[in-house]
């Protein structure tokens, strides 16, 4: 048998390890976008896994639905004692909103960071070695998904976008331990509201870090952590969890609190990803349309003998101008 | 067409690994148990064993590219993992091909090497700040047994298949 390393495999060896370390410190570059090979990949290994993972879930939520059959009654029992309440509540909530709206008509208010739109996305796959927490959703930059925007479930926020392909994107989840996984967020009680950063999970219990809380600021246990809209990606108040337990830093500097996730960062098959400030967009866009309109009306003045009876309407209602 | 049939199976692996098996992982479900699948670096070490070294480096590099870019946010390690360790574990003998459980064992062994050569990285990298012993009971014990079951199991059978495909070239 050969030896196991002669001298030019070794060379080789060598010579792969400096590649490793270069590609390394490529990919770890900031804002590095994916290049067209990783992105015709991810696409093409995007499309496989879709086709996949659709009857995974359907064996999987057959599997779940005969288990659910169990608790149905006391599951319907409790969501009838809701049920009352919900009709007291939206009555409120339709009553508050209109006040709301009057308010900000008042008050000339534009810019609202709760504004947002959704799109609906299923999950492809999810990283296999726990190292990385990340996922892969079917939606990518053909349908207007970019980097950093916001991903939720119905319970609360999940994580941000992390890479885009033209097809499929990948998630990276607030439990993802990366040092760059840092997510502006706040907690309100009463009488003020605690601002600061969630950084990745705690070693020992598994829960969210909520960080960077000033020392002077009283933290209380099941107080809602929600994101804050300053990191200017995020829209505002979308549920993140709820607080568990406080500490002080080994500093004493700034305190640090755990945060039980509202969301199942485990079981996730469909997900929505989140645009911040649609309303803005959608009202340029009904400006533009405006624009459009005006166009043909213009014409016809300057141009009266072209096609008159196009436009019936609109020739009188200049003519009164 | 015979010769398409082996990275067929190993891309159809890569996809399983991160989807259909994600679906079931018994974290999804609830269980404190992480079982990280290694099936798809099993196969090619199972080929780097039994056609030779050549073949497991090959299949090491080209799936390790596919696997970085599709599930590893940092490119380069799986690459250099799966070549590097198929080539070291790929030994291809007489007396380890005659014996599957030693097959099965120098699998096993390559399973964990790559493990933690990954885990090293990744605390490296600032991928993950974990403790070992955090995760060694929860996450890589209960994966190198699964792994190790698998290898076992598919010893026998694989090696009947590269045979079948190759012809009787055992020495």
């Amino acid at each position: 048998m050969s030896p196991f390393f002669s001298n030019r495999r070794l060379i080789v060896l060598l010579v792969c390890l400096i590649f490793l370390v270069g590609l390394i410190g490529y990919s770890l570059s900031d804002q590095r976008g994916l290049s067209w090979p990783e992105q015709f990949i991810q696409d093409s290994v995007g499309t496989v896994q879709s086709v996949f993972s659709r009857p995974a879930y359907m064996i999987s939520n057959a599997v779940d639905s005969v288990n659910e059959l169990r608790n149905v009654y006391e599951e319907n029992q409790m969501l009838r004692s809701h049920l009352d309440e919900y009709a007291a509540l939206q009555s409120e909530l339709t009553q508050l909103q209109r006040r709301n709206d009057e308010l900000e008509e008042a008050m000339d208010v534009q810019d609202n960071l709760l504004d947002y739109s959704v799109r609906n996305a299923t999950v492809i796959h999810r990283s296999p070695d726990r190292w990385n927490e990340l996922i892969g959703i079917n939606l990518g930059a053909q349908h207007g998904i970019e980097q950093d925007m916001a991903v939720i479930t119905s319970q609360g926020l999940i994580g941000k976008i992390r890479d885009v392909s033209q097809f499929s994107s990948s998630v990276q989840l607030l439990s993802d331990q990366d040092a760059n996984n840092r997510i502006s967020a706040m907690a309100e009680s009463d009488d003020e509201t605690i601002y600061g950063f969630m950084e990745g999970i705690d070693d020992e219990t598994g829960h969210l870090r909520f960080t960077k809380i000033d020392v002077d600021i009283e933290v209380e246990e099941g107080m809602i952590v929600s994101t804050s809209g300053l990191g200017g990606v995020f829209p505002d108040g979308l549920t993140i969890g709820e607080i568990v337990d406080v500490t002080t830093d080994e500093y004493g500097l700034s305190q640090t609190a755990l945060v039980e996730p509202a969301a199942d960062y485990y079981h996730l098959d469909y997900v929505m990803v989140i645009e911040r400030g649609a309303s803005q967009t959608s009202l340029f866009d009904e400006l533009d349309e405006e624009e459009e309109d005006m166009v043909p009306q213009i014409d016809p003045e300057a141009d009266p003998d072209e096609d008159p009876a196009a436009d019936p309407e609109a020739v009188p209602e200049e003519g009164v101008e | 067409m015979t010769r398409f049939i082996l990275p067929a199976v190993l891309f159809f692996l890569l996809v399983f690994e991160g989807t259909v098996f994600q679906v079931f992982a018994p974290d999804n479900r609830g269980a404190d148990l992480e079982l990280v699948p290694r099936f798809m670096f099993i196969l090619i070490m199972l080929t780097g064993i039994i056609r030779g070294r050549s073949y497991s480096l090959f299949y090491g590099i080209i799936f390790g590219i596919l696997y970085d870019i599709v599930y590893s946010p940092v490119l380069g390690i799986y690459t250099f993992g799966f070549g590097f360790f198929a080539y070291l574990f790929s030994v291809s003998n007489s007396y380890v091909k005659r014996r599957p459980s030693v097959t099965a064992l120098l699998v096993t062994a390559a399973v964990i090497g790559l493990e933690y050569y990954l885990y090293g990285m990744m605390l490296l990298l600032g991928i993950t700040a974990l403790p070992h012993e955090a995760i060694f009971t929860s996450r890589l014990l209960p994966s190198f047994i699964m792994n190790g079951l698998l290898a076992a199991l598919l010893a026998v059978p694989v090696r009947a298949w590269f045979i079948r495909m190759d012809g009787a070239d055992m020495d």
